[in-house]
């Protein structure tokens, strides 16, 4: 087992090298830091979600055109060039997978979780989505419609949660706090205010 | 080659699209039934196993798009029409599966053929 502070001690040394050797540029590492920490990640598809819960309009752009309705509040498009946003409803659940690798939506969405990654859920997301769901706690009704995205290609996609019950008088800021990553997997709902 | 935060910048901004503005006459139509072809290449393929011989029905047309099969070993572009294809669960995964569950995923002309 790798605690840590050993992985912390390894990253330090293995900056130092590259730094010492030449390879690398302070300012290039501040700056990887910097774009996976603040620039990317699923704090901006929180702010997406919120967006189209508050204001009609932007939600209708964000179904018909996601990549340019994402562009449009100001975030990159890396891994996110083509982007398709699925909405859920009480008769229908999307879920997103990629089976042949790990493709993922990183402007909105950051990096890959590792369950996302892992062989199990590549698989089972595609053939059980039930189950998968299930076992995410997250119940689905008999009735309901499944719906897997395998992001096996050049789109990439994210779920527009359904909005939560009683979170009517909450204000866009105060919606983003409910949006988490998985439920934009479609692996989760979205939080109960 | 030093890493800088200019080199930095430039992986991130450039844009990475493969969507291609090419006048490409697309083979099928939203509705249309297809089947997937059932190819077994020996390179890279984004025409998973799951969906080879698997009939299901154009959803959505993408456009047109760089062809990753052929990119991928130095072929070129060979740029396509990329549909989102509907299957329905029983399709792929037999009669236990519930009927109305389904699974879209993104597939080029090559990889289809009228159903």
């Amino acid at each position: 087992m790798t605690s840590d502070n050993d992985v912390a001690l390894r990253v330090r040394a293995l900056e130092s090298l590259l730094l010492e050797k030449g390879l690398v540029e302070a300012p290039a590492i501040d700056e990887i830091i910097d774009l996976f920490e603040n620039r990317l990640g699923p704090q901006n598809g929180a702010k997406v979600i919120a967006r189209a819960w508050s204001d009609p309009d932007f939600k209708a752009r964000l179904l018909a055109n996601a990549t340019d309705a994402i562009v449009e509040m100001g975030y990159e498009a890396v891994q996110g060039e083509d982007m398709v946003v699925v909405e859920n409803t009480a008769q229908v659940h999307n879920i997103v997978v990629c089976t042949l690798c790990s493709c993922f939506p990183w402007a909105t969405l950051g990096l890959p979780p590792v369950w996302y990654k892992s062989a199990p859920y590549r698989a089972r997301a595609a053939s059980d989505p039930r189950g998968v769901l299930a076992e995410f706690g997250t119940d689905i009704a008999a009735e309901a419609e499944v719906r897997v995205w395998d992001s096996n290609a050049e789109l990439r996609y994210m779920v527009l949660p359904e909005r939560p019950a009683g979170s009517e008088s909450l204000d866009e800021e105060a919606l983003v706090a409910l949006v988490t990553r998985d439920s934009m997997i479609g692996v989760t709902r979205a939080l109960n205010p | 080659m030093k890493i800088t935060r200019e080199v930095v910048q430039g992986l991130y901004k450039q844009t990475g699209t493969a969507r291609v503005d090419a006048d490409v006459a697309a083979s099928f139509k939203v509705g249309d039934a297809i089947q997937a072809r059932n190819i077994n290449p020996t390179g890279h393929t984004r025409l998973p196993r799951y969906i080879r011989g698997k009939q299901g029905r154009i959803a959505t047309d993408h456009g047109v798009f760089k062809f990753a099969d052929s990119l991928a070993h130095g072929g070129g572009n060979q740029p396509q029409h990329l549909y989102s294809v509907r299957f329905d669960a029983q399709e792929l995964w037999g009669a236990a599966a519930p009927a109305q569950d389904c699974l879209y995923i993104d597939l080029w002309d090559d990889y289809l053929e009228p159903a």
